[in-house]
């Protein structure tokens, strides 16, 4: 098993630094005018010079990545250029992300119990009360685009209830609309693969033989059916939990909330290369860990899978 | 053995709903099982003799119900039967079941000694670790060796022929009355088919089951049933001791079974093959279900459906050839040849 991590881990920061170094190259490709903040027009080309100089961009490419890989190995992410000129780059993030994490991973909690509780009322009975409008609910989750529920339901909830708008830090019942929103869209997906991969399980032999050996249907759907419906999600779910730091644009947006969502289109448009640099590690460190945790959550769960060499006897 | 039936059928009639049709698996199929015996049930497939020992533990598909007839076992009447809460108290404690596919009937994520201990748990009341103990006993005996071991793995880490002794390992953890085999060894190899009977016979006599094996290897018939029961169509045609159904069968549905054994071939010449098809169930059978697939076929045969003749107390036989009004018809000549073959009975 520690092997196997190991191994993964050396192969996911491989990839990282391909990314990285792919990432700072095409920043070096944009045009220089984005770093003057619309104000090239005026400016006289020595102010440019000087400029791009202080910004160490005339000097030869591979020095420019050298200095930056240098810099990463030291943990500085350098400072905003454009968006917010001379700030560290890890205090932006580190104001931004306490919101879309904390969201993030509120929704989700939500979603987990609400999707996986309605995916087995829908497994339990299929085409009953629940399954009914359970799929109801998710093919309108799947048909419509979110921003026209997650209007409809800032504009309707608060004009019926006091919910306020706007998030606002220092008002926790403004957190409520915000994480609604943002559960409702995994709560359908968690709902449909919870009833799609349970009812799958409802009918294999094993299912039969814990029936004909007397256990009660109830016991039958905790330890077995769920248990083995649950190994595919497993998978996924280090993925979904760690993907909360990119935020989301439209609930962020629509609430005012400060989060991460949008920052890294922001910072492309302005040319912020320290920020999208940032970003994009974190993205991908995202990523690569996030299939690596799934792999190994899914290990834990399921005694079939043996990662280490030995052991798995067939 | 005699005289003491431990469940007993009774015009049993089953049916299923398939696309708006009716189905009917179970023709009004009576029984009756002797405490302590190990009766086979043979047929072709779809002759429903899965569905009529399933039809014993509530385990018919959502689509399928007893339509009538009744089961009699311990004063209760099984048909009745509609909820969970009253099948809970049948299955796997009074009457349980061995799959055919052992490949499949143990759930992967579940170690093999937990899904035994949890069966004892429900069932004996037993608890940690002396339902652990008593799992390995068990695991111990139906031959599994180190089974202190064995009872942490998982399915995966088992072959074959051993996931099946779990298997029944299982049924028996339940301490059951009745057992039922479904195919227990079509899908095992040879070598290990052999075993696994075996250990069948040997754990019948040890916990003091009554066995049904549904089956529709005659070999395998022989070699551990005291009595057969050959099911056509959804209803019993023949039922008797083993001997009687080898050595005297009288329906000609069995000697046609029987004939169709390949060891009754001749060198060089096609093996016998039933011809036709079985009649399509979703449509009423008129007279016996067997009469256009049969070279005997009477012509009452077309019309009523015949009753059961007696041809000893312990062998009877639904047949119109039986009635003393019939014409004289003899079996097949080759179906002699069983007796000449000996040891092919009984060992």
């Amino acid at each position: 098993m520690l092997k196997y991590v190991l191994k993964r881990l050396s192969a996911a920061i491989v990839s990282m630094f391909i990314v990285i170094t792919v990432v700072f190259l095409l920043m070096r490709l944009m045009p220089v005018e984005g770093y003057f903040g619309g104000r090239a027009d005026s400016m006289t080309e020595e102010n440019k010079q000087r400029i791009l100089e202080n910004m160490g961009l005339l000097d030869p490419w591979y020095e420019q990545l050298l200095n930056f890989y240098n810099d990463l190995i030291h943990l500085d992410f350098g400072r905003s250029v454009t968006l917010q000129p001379n700030t560290p780059v890890v205090k932006i993030l580190g104001k931004k992300l306490p919101y879309s994490v904390g969201f993030g991973l509120g929704a989700i909690a939500i979603s987990l119990v609400l999707g996986c509780s309605l995916g087995v009322l829908m497994a339990r009975r299929q085409r009953g009360f629940w399954d009914k409008i359970g799929t109801g609910y998710i093919v309108f989750i799947n048909a419509v685009p979110p921003i026209v529920y997650y209007l409809m339901i800032q504009i309707s909830v608060t004009a019926a209830t006091p919910l306020p708008m706007l998030f606002n830090e220092r008002k926790p019942l403004s957190f409520v609309l915000p994480l609604i929103c943002m559960a409702l869209g995994p709560t359908a997906n968690y709902a449909m693969w919870i009833r799609r991969y349970m009812v799958d399980e409802l009918n294999r032999d094993y299912i039969k033989l814990a029936r004909a050996k007397g256990m009660p249907n109830n016991k039958i759907m905790v330890r077995h059916v769920m248990r083995n419906a649950f190994i595919p999600l497993a998978q996924y779910l280090p993925s979904t939990i760690l993907f909360t730091i990119s935020g989301s644009i439209y609930v962020e947006a629509l609430f005012s909330i400060p989060g991460m969502g949008g920052l890294l289109i922001n910072a492309i448009q302005k040319q912020d290369n320290p920020l999208v640099q940032a970003v994009v590690l974190m993205y991908a460190v995202m990523g690569v860990f996030g299939l690596l945790l799934g792999d190994i959550a899914m290990a834990i769960c399921d005694p079939r899978i043996s990662l280490s060499r030995k052991g798995g006897s067939r | 053995m005699e005289n003491n039936v431990v469940l007993s059928v009774r015009d049993l009639v089953v049916q299923f709903t398939l696309r708006g049709q009716v189905l009917t698996a179970i023709r009004g199929a009576s029984l009756d099982l002797y405490k302590g015996e190990s009766l086979a049930i043979v047929g072709e497939s779809g002759s429903g003799k899965s569905v009529f020992t399933k039809s014993f533990m509530g385990m018919l598909d959502k689509n399928g119900s007893i339509k009538s007839g009744e089961i009699l076992y311990d004063g209760m009447d099984l048909a009745k039967f509609k909820t969970e809460a009253d099948w809970l108290k049948i299955r796997g404690h009074r009457i349980a079941m061995v799959f055919q596919d052992p490949m499949t009937a143990l759930s992967p994520l579940v170690t093999v000694g937990r899904q035994i201990a949890e069966t004892l748990e429900l069932h004996q009341g037993l608890r940690g670790r002396a339902a652990k103990e008593k799992a390995i006993e068990i695991l111990r005996d139906v031959g599994i060796t180190n089974p202190e071991r064995r009872y942490k793995q998982y399915p995966h880490e088992f072959s074959g022929g051993m996931r099946q002794r779990v298997v029944i390992a299982i049924a028996v953890a339940c301490n059951p009355e009745i057992l039922i085999c479904d195919e227990p060894t079509t899908a095992l190899d040879v070598t290990i088919q052999a075993q696994i009977l075996d250990l069948l016979r040997d754990l019948q006599k040890r916990y003091g089951l009554t066995v049904i094996y549904i089956t529709h290897d005659l070999g395998v018939v022989a070699s551990v049933s005291d009595r057969i029961a050959v099911m056509y169509a959804g209803d019993i045609v023949e039922i008797g001791r083993s001997d009687e159904i080898f050595y005297d069968p009288r329906h000609p549905y069995t000697w046609a079974l029987l004939s169709s054994l390949p060891q009754l071939g001749e060198r060089g010449e096609d093996l016998f093959a039933i011809a036709g098809t079985p009649p399509n169930l979703f449509r009423p059978i008129k007279g016996d279900a067997f009469a256009p697939r049969n070279p005997y076929a009477l012509k009452v045969d077309f019309q009523y459906r015949p009753p059961y003749f007696d041809v000893s107390p312990t062998h009877k036989a639904r047949t119109w050839l039986l009635d003393p009004r019939a014409p004289k018809v003899e079996r097949p000549k080759n179906l002699d040849r069983i007796r000449e073959m000996g040891g092919f009975i009984h060992e």
